[in-house]
């Protein structure tokens, strides 16, 4: 058999694409660029990944721009069809933005940029990315955000706990987000996406190796 | 007697800056095929302010305006009483 | 005569506009053989101006050390190019920004960002990081919050989208930055194996110019030349249109740039920096030899009332001029529509050496190049032989009384460390680094907390270490010893963490250049610079210099900032800048070559007092003796040295506080490890049995060099390891002091102790959490931003 295929989709100003392609082929599977520009048949990918940077350069909204871009119209198709996909930082902007996944993204409560190593916890979520976590489990990988403060209505939190969508939570929370939330899945729990790069804390001389619990699932 | 009075404060990038947002923007839409001749971004303030008097108001929201709305060197940025 | 005063009235007017001077006038005819006529002023005011020609520093220039085996491309391009073996090179350069960063500090900070950027892909290679040398005023001086602001902001706001991490940086305050601020970006591009540098040497003629990336607009215009000019009150008045920079253009201008170079399609390419399209046209057909043909009215406009002057000086940001052949022009612009940008020929290269200005098919000028850049005037600026002013010959006299105020107490170190630790010049710099992205890119092995950038070389597997250089207060003592300090202090830091130092970039930052002290400065921190750099055989290999940091007759500290970079065999066990292992053994390894009261001296208005020297063949080789002892001891992966720093400013307490501030973005929130200093080390610190100075002195006197290093070897072991690797690098061996333990556990937390013994009454013990604290809150103190 065959390696897994992972996509992985570049925009206009994506800057973290490179990183995780590597971090995808590291982690046993086969990276396939994709382009935001053109359609895919997602048939033949076991897993999409939008990665983080600033798709249009963070203009108007974080993520708005790019959640228009005719890619997401495989994007979608591939949701719908329960294909595994992640959103990474900007990625989740996007998938937020798009509608595949509930909430926001909105400016970090201190009004600045942050980078910074967080702590994380498994509060839920049935996504295959991480599945190996224990719901309580931490995990330590980067952040590094402008628009990363997580909100949506308080009724609809609600629903998102009842659902089991809530997927990762801060322990201290660096930007305001609602509830601690750094990471969300859909309903049905194929998409996924978080703030933190787990790209970022592959090797020990990184700082840290925690980022492969969550993308190493291709081995 | 103070009163209160409501200002929408316009800021626009000045014409002969280079407007990042807006050619972001513009060059999306224009891609979507939208009859889109151009866009330029800005933002949109509702501010209140305390005067005795609207000239005294329009004072302060000018004040403010450009003090801190708008950077003047690089936008400008329009008042109107609301 | 009334029709003579008329003349020369109108003459003097237009010398005015244009910047240039009567001498500089006379010259341009000379060459022409006529009067300059129509765009030809703007073409000479551009080209000539101090930014663009150098005339006043080219001639001592000209003695720089530049070269090495290393060395694959020096000054004369957009950076320079070192090989690093297996393949792998790095183009590197640091540049100023200066005075856009004081008028408008978000911008200006960001277009100095994205045009060092601009400078690295130029010639083919990935930018792969940023480095930030930041001197600001007082935080009290008039507008000072908002530009830090500003400044900060604007390098995350370039350097994050942009995807290029901030891997490390310096920033430092002094009343001399309060009306002109020093912003200074370094960037790093590497070179994968088999990928090409490209260079800006126009060639073949009939092959098209082509001008790709964003729309020119007005912005900047005369921008060069305003850059040249001291600034006065009314600075803020005629500044041109200010620059905008869009990083998310960029991104996609440096993947284009990049994707046309991988599939070989340009034969020649430069980026539009200063003096945009004229000095790039200029300078890529006269290192040709060549000329071009160019049809101004094709370049794209973002404002369709610019003339043709405005075009040729316009400094709009993220544009690129290319040389490429006919056949392959179809090919270019599928790569730059591929990424959303236009690639337009603008003109062609010609056989005759001159270039053609057109507008709407009339010509503008023929002119040869040359005469722009190879032409303009060289100065011998008038300047005197450094005599160091505050230089003693007895070490005892090296004192600030500021540290003890006369009476030698521990609560009086004490109170001096915290003061230290929550000054402007000595607080965290966490407010500035957490806004950049340190970590795009996923290579970055050591980010700005550690002392040392580093990143991992994908291919090779090795660790490029990168960082930053000139400690204000060296220069402000002594300019001959600062400027070696500039190259010394950092090689010694990537020599602390393993890395041998291979090339070296400077950015000049000094005053009016027409002043005798100021020259003269120029010129003695050169040769100490220049010194430094031949002993450790780490070249310079590229930089430019920033004149007229003058506001209203006030010139700045004279501030040759450097970057230095170097290799390491790989990137694990890279020593942390923080104590990082428990039951470690804590040395201080010294050279003793230049004593001085400091910073600590300075802020209390002491008089300036140092001892030694760092430029006499003694201090040069005992330099390299340090440097080449200390890589030898920390390069590879055993992790035998667990940390180490560098003493530098506030000396050695406050080097040792620092280490016990378990630090970085990833320094978890274990709080630190503490430090009881020995007796014995205390009354080991004196220089030689004539130095009356006591224990507070010596703990916060700037030493060159001392570096703590942390081991897991005992003394005996250590130091015959220490012995051994000196005997290797053929080079005599450093005194060793020994100093305690890593952890210091009392009363349930960590301490910083330094225990009672002679000169020090009652043992000293302080919390390594208020010692946190303190360093942490140092921030607000100076300024309200969170």
């Amino acid at each position: 058999m065959g390696k897994s295929r992972v996509g992985v989709i570049r925009f206009p100003g994506t800057n973290c694409d490179r990183d995780v392609f590597e971090a995808v082929e590291q982690s046993g599977a086969e990276a396939v660029w994709l382009w935001h520009g053109d359609q895919f048949d997602f048939k033949g990918f076991a897993a999409l990944i939008l990665p983080g940077g600033f798709s249009y350069g963070d203009y108007l909204r974080s993520g708005a721009l790019a959640a228009r871009a005719v890619a997401m119209q495989s994007v979608r198709e591939a949701a719908s069809h329960g294909t595994p996909i992640l959103g990474i930082c900007n990625g989740f902007q996007i998938l937020c933005e798009s509608g595949l996944l509930p909430g926001a993204l909105s400016r970090n409560h201190g009004l600045r940029f942050i980078d910074a190593w967080v702590d994380l916890k498994k509060a839920g979520g049935k996504t295959t990315f991480g599945a190996a976590l224990k719901v309580g489990d931490g995990i330590r990988i980067p952040i590094a955000h402008a628009d990363g403060r997580y909100i949506i209505a308080e009724e609809n939190l609600k629903g998102l706990r009842d659902n089991n969508q809530v997927w990762l939570e801060y322990v201290d929370n660096p930007n305001g987000s609602i509830a601690n939330i750094a990471g969300v899945t859909n309903a049905a729990g194929n998409v996924a996406g978080l703030m933190p790069h787990p790209e970022r804390a592959y090797h020990e001389w990184m700082g840290g190796s925690d980022g492969r619990k969550l993308l190493e699932i291709w081995k | 007697m103070a009163k209160e009075f409501t200002f929408g404060v316009t800021v626009m990038p000045r014409k002969e800056v280079l407007d990042t947002q807006g050619r972001a923007v513009e060059e999306t839409l224009k891609r979507e095929g939208e009859p889109v001749v151009s866009a330029r971004v800005g933002r949109y303030v509702e501010l209140k302010v305390t005067g005795t008097t609207v000239k005294e108001a329009e004072a302060t929201a000018q004040k403010i305006s450009s003090g801190l709305l708008a950077n003047t060197l690089i936008e400008t940025f329009e008042l109107k009483l609301l | 005569m009334g029709q003579d005063t008329r003349t020369n009235d109108e003459l003097d007017a237009k010398l005015k506009h244009y910047r240039l001077n009567r001498d500089e006038h006379k010259r341009i005819a000379g060459l022409l053989g006529r009067e300059p006529q129509g765009v030809e002023w703007a073409l000479f005011s551009a080209m000539w101006s101090e930014h663009c020609s150098y005339k006043s520093s080219r001639v001592h220039l000209k003695g720089i050390f530049n070269k090495s085996p290393r060395v694959l491309q020096s000054f004369g391009e957009n950076a320079g190019v070192v090989d690093l073996g297996d393949g792998e090179r790095v183009a590197f350069k640091i540049e100023s920004h200066n005075h856009p960063s004081f008028i408008e500090p978000y911008q200006g900070a960001a277009t100095g960002v994205g045009g060092i950027l601009r400078d690295i892909f130029t010639m083919g290679a990935r930018p792969v990081a940023v480095a930030d040398y930041l001197c600001f005023g007082r935080p009290e001086a008039d507008r000072m919050e908002k530009i830090v602001d500003g400044v900060v902001r604007g390098i995350g706001g370039y350097g994050n989208p942009v995807g290029v991490p901030t891997i490390t940086g310096q920033t430092e305050f002094d009343s001399s930055y309060d009306k002109n601020v020093l912003c200074n970006a370094m960037a790093v591009g590497l070179f994968r194996p088999g990928e090409k540098v490209f260079l800006s040497k126009a060639k073949g003629v009939g092959n098209l110019v082509v001008y790709a990336g964003a729309k020119t607009g007005r912005d900047g215009v005369h921008g060069a030349s305003m850059a040249s000019e001291s600034f006065g009150q009314d600075s803020e008045k005629k500044r041109p249109t200010i620059q905008i920079g869009d990083p998310f253009f960029e991104k996609l201008l440096i993947e284009a740039c990049l994707e046309v170079m991988k599939q070989d399609l340009v034969v020649a390419i430069q980026d539009m920096g200063a003096a945009g399209l004229t000095s790039s046209s200029f300078e890529m057909a006269s290192k040709g030899g060549v000329g071009f043909e160019l049809h101004l009215d094709r370049v794209p406009l973002r404002d369709s009332s610019l003339t043709p002057e405005d075009i040729l000086l316009s400094e709009s940001q993220e544009r690129m001029l290319m040389v490429v052949e006919p056949s392959k022009l179809k090919d270019v612009e599928k790569v730059f529509s591929h990424w959303g940008l236009d690639a337009v020929a603008i003109g062609e290269v010609v056989a005759k050496k001159t270039m053609t200005l057109l507008w709407k098919g009339e010509k503008l000028t023929e002119i040869d190049p040359e005469l722009l850049t190879e032409h303009a005037p060289m100065y011998e600026r008038p300047f005197e032989a450094w005599q160091p002013m505050h230089r003693v010959s007895d070490v005892s006299k090296v004192v600030s009384k500021a540290t003890t105020g006369g009476k030698l107490t521990a609560d009086a170190i004490e109170a001096q460390l915290l003061s230290s630790l929550s000054s402007p010049q000595g607080t965290s710099r966490e407010f500035i680094y957490r806004q950049y992205d340190g970590h795009v890119g996923a290579s970055t092995a050591a980010d700005c907390h550690e002392s040392v950038g580093a990143l991992r070389l994908k291919d090779s597997g090795r660790g490029l270490g990168v960082v930053l250089g000139c400690r204000p207060q060296m220069m402000r003592l002594d300019a001959e010893a600062g400027g070696a300090d500039a190259v010394a202090f950092p090689a010694i830091e990537l020599a602390a963490k393993g890395f041998e130092a291979l090339a070296v970039t400077d950015c000049l930052n000094f005053g009016n250049p027409e002043r005798l002290p100021v020259m003269s400065s120029f010129v003695a921190s050169l040769k100490g610079m220049n010194a430094v750099c031949r002993t450790l055989e780490a070249p310079i290999i590229s930089g430019n210099v920033s004149f007229y940091n003058e506001t209203e007759g006030r010139n700045i500290t004279p501030t040759p900032s450097t970057g230095v970079v170097g290799i390491r065999p790989s990137v694990n066990a890279i020593p942390k800048s923080a104590f990082s292992r428990k039951g470690d053994k804590v040395y201080l390894l010294r050279w003793k070559l230049f004593t001085n009261n400091g910073v600590l001296g300075e802020l209390a208005q002491d008089e300036r007092r140092a001892f030694g020297d760092l430029t006499s063949e003694g201090a040069l080789q005992s330099l390299k003796a340090a440097v080449e002892t200390l890589r030898r001891l920390t390069c590879d992966d055993t992790g035998l040295v667990s940390s180490s720093r560098v003493v530098g400013k506030f000396g050695l307490a406050y080097a040792l506080a620092r280490m016990c501030l378990s630090g970085g973005s990833n320094g978890g929130r274990a709080g630190g490890l503490g430090l009881r200093v020995k007796a014995q080390a205390l009354s080991g610190l004196k220089w030689s049995a004539q130095d009356t100075r006591d224990v507070a002195e010596l703990l916060f006197s700037e030493n060159s060099y001392e570096v703590v290093l942390a081991s897991r070897e005992d003394a005996a072991a250590f130091k015959s390891r220490v012995a051994a690797v000196a005997i290797e690098a053929k080079v005599a061996s450093p005194e060793i002091v020994e100093l305690g333990e890593v952890a210091n556990q009392a009363n349930g937390e960590q301490m910083l102790s330094f225990e009672a013994g002679e000169g020090l009454p009652r043992q000293l013990d302080i919390p390594v959490k208020r010692l946190r604290e303190t360093y942490e809150a140092g921030w607000q103190k100076a300024f309200r931003l969170k």
